[in-house]
């Protein structure tokens, strides 16, 4: 995580918050769903926000981009962003609890996405004595130009991302999806204080 | 009197944690690991009484290790400390032979409370 | 964003008992001019809550609306969908959102912009709000933000870009395929007859003395032969044939699954076609013919480049041999072979 300059210990102790939350949601979750989720250890690297595209573009079946932003005090806000391969797209509303022709495909994949990422940020905040609110999550074009250059002005207002590798797996069928924090520098900052704040503890 | 602990995680923040919660008597006879492997090595040879355990640890993970112990008919006390706190996970670990599930962030009193209730205090 | 939870928080009351009551009005004021629709449900669904917007635009009254379900004061909503989204608003104690873009409205509020829409009720982006009072009461608020000019210019942007997609492919003048278009069309039957082993034929048309008639009688007489030449040409051919102007006075049909007797027999019907074509220009009868060059796709070509080079030598062929007629590829690769 060097694009960061984390610390070692800020590092470890990042990881460790992460970790928290995933295991505090994938329950939220799991009750909320009427189902057991199975938690894989998150991987958390960083990218150039400009070198995202090509992380992103790395995956094969692209897929659809979900993007919600959210906001925190003491300056730590962001972009999540949920990239999905489009498979399975027709069991999320059955997972959700909706009969399929409750609700379009993308309603589906929007509806899952803001629920993963509010949980998940909701928790994380938790930890860190802060509170998040956040803007309706709106689905990306999904085709592959566009993607591109919807993408290509996004990160050219962000800094740095930091990408969270969460694979969610709920009872016979799994479905993964990468969620993407987009970070500006001055929320940087913040975190690292954050972080500090926290390994004086110990 | 101090038993023999061992602390399993792979992330060093949390060994701090679950460290700093533990009695101050208890502090000078512990040993840490951090993944699955290296705790089944440590805890071969028998000589550790009670073990506070991740779940999620890259390779062997918690559930390794308890399998592992029952395999090798170990007597070692078991707190399993995760984020994972659905409850289907909480009954595996127990199934396991784990003594207690407890949740992260792990708080000195919930750790003392429980190692009194199993008769380690 | 609205953070209702601040202006519920206890933390007003707790440093500023006196002037409470004080808060208490200016919230309200705030509530009863926003340009926001404002419902708040306790946990069973009933509506305890709502502003001045929600009175003024369903001019329900107040009796039928508040300590009722919300689905008995508005019938239109979708239950059991709208009851999941409560519940994970509830259980999960996060916000979820509505989106005009997915569903055009949830409230059925006539909308008041001074410009036609396809719908007569306002566009809807809701957002779904969890709400905790003493740490046991739950509510939800639901805020309805009117979005019918986004949607409506949303709406104008995309039939444009539509539009300009469809201007992009066509020639001007004949209203058929452009250049650039045709041949990328061409370039797709090609991939495809190749990956397939299928048939796929070429005619290359391109109009007699041109120049001649555009220099006699006029541009405006030699756009109107281009536009009546190709409407004509048009009604000869089959759904599947693609038909483009490749340059001033030259068309080009893509044919595909068809051989070279089918395509010789359709060009040497179009060829009799234009010849026999009564047009006038100034009460002037107008004469026409056209030169046709036929080729198909064989094992040699290697691209589709080559095909059009083929059709191209069988036209030159046909201009040679005197015009107003079809020569076939098949007689102007014998002859450059040799």
């Amino acid at each position: 995580m060097n694009e960061f300059h984390l610390t070692e210990d800020q590092q470890d102790c990042l990881q460790e918050l992460i970790n928290v939350a995933m295991g505090q949601a994938s329950d939220q979750l799991a009750r909320y769903l009427d189902t057991f989720v199975y938690l894989k250890v998150p991987s958390i690297e960083s990218v150039a926000a400009k070198d995202l595209l090509q992380t992103l573009s790395q995956q094969q079946n692209t897929m659809a981009v979900v993007s919600q932003g959210f906001f925190g005090y003491e300056g730590i806000r962001g972009e999540a962003l949920l990239a999905y391969q489009e498979e399975d797209s027709g069991r999320i509303a059955d997972l959700l609890g909706y009969e399929p022709d409750e609700l379009s495909e993308d309603e589906q994949l929007i509806d899952i996405s803001s629920i993963l990422t509010t949980t998940f940020l909701n928790v994380f905040a938790g930890q860190i004595d802060n509170q998040m609110s956040y803007n309706a999550p709106k689905l990306l074009p999904s085709v592959q130009n566009s993607l591109s250059e919807h993408l290509q002005q996004m990160t050219f207002n962000w800094d740095l991302a930091l990408k969270v590798n969460i694979n969610y797996q709920v009872t016979d069928f799994s479905f993964n999806c990468n969620m993407i924090l987009l970070i500006p520098e001055t929320a940087i900052i913040n975190i690292k204080n954050v972080l500090d704040r926290i390994l004086a503890e110990f | 009197m101090s038993p023999s602990v061992l602390i399993c995680d792979d992330s060093n923040m949390a060994r701090k944690q679950v460290l700093k919660s533990l009695p101050e008597q208890w502090k000078t006879s512990v040993q840490t690991a951090s993944n699955g492997a290296e705790a089944l090595t440590i805890l071969r040879d028998n000589s550790v009484e009670v073990l506070f355990l991740d779940l999620t640890m890259p390779g062997i993970d918690g559930i390794g290790v308890l399998q592992g112990i029952q395999k090798l008919k170990l007597n070692c006390s078991v707190f399993v400390i995760s984020a994972d706190i659905q409850p289907e996970m909480q009954a595996k670990v127990k199934a396991l032979g784990a003594k207690e599930f407890i949740r992260k962030p792990v708080q000195t009193d919930t750790l003392i409370n429980h190692l009194q209730q199993h008769g380690l205090l | 964003m609205f953070d209702f939870n601040a202006l519920l928080s206890p933390a007003y009351s707790e440093s500023s008992a006196l002037i409470e009551p004080v808060l208490k009005q200016i919230n309200n004021q705030i509530s009863n001019q926003l340009n926001t629709g404002v419902l708040v449900l306790d946990a069973d669904f009933n509506v305890v809550i709502w502003n001045r917007f929600m009175q003024v635009h369903t001019s329900k009254k107040e009796e039928d609306v508040i300590g009722q379900s919300i689905f008995n004061a508005f019938l239109e909503l979708p239950e059991r969908w709208l009851t999941r989204k409560f519940a994970s608003v509830l259980q999960l104690n996060t916000p979820t959102f509505c989106s005009w873009e997915q569903r055009h409205h949830l409230f059925e509020l006539p909308h008041t912009r001074p410009i036609t829409t396809d719908s007569e009720f306002m566009a809807q982006n809701c957002t779904f709000l969890p709400i905790e009072v003493d740490s046991q009461q739950k509510y939800i608020c639901i805020l309805i933000e009117d979005v019918t000019d986004v949607c409506h210019y949303q709406g104008q942007l995309q039939k444009t870009l539509d539009e300009l997609a469809t201007m992009s492919r066509i020639d001007g003048l004949t209203q058929i395929y452009n250049r650039r278009h045709w041949q990328e069309s061409l370039k797709q039957e090609y991939a495809k007859a190749r990956r397939h082993d299928k048939k796929l034929s070429l005619i290359m048309l391109d109009l007699d003395y041109f120049k001649l008639l555009n220099d006699n009688y006029g541009h405006q007489c030699g756009d109107m032969v281009l536009t009546e030449v190709s409407a004509l040409v048009g009604t000869l051919l089959r759904i599947e044939d693609i038909f483009g102007r490749y340059g001033g006075e030259e068309f080009a049909i893509v044919l595909p699954e068809t051989n070279l007797a089918g395509a010789i027999e359709l060009a040497d019907r179009i060829c009799r076609e234009i010849a026999k074509a009564s047009l006038t220009y100034n009460t002037e009868a107008i004469n026409v013919t056209a030169s046709l060059g036929v080729a198909q796709l064989s094992s040699t070509e290697t691209n589709y480049e080559e095909l059009i080079t083929h059709a191209d030598s069988a036209l030159y062929q046909a201009k040679a041999q005197g015009r107003n007629q079809v020569c076939s590829a098949v007689y102007a690769q014998t002859s450059t072979l040799d």
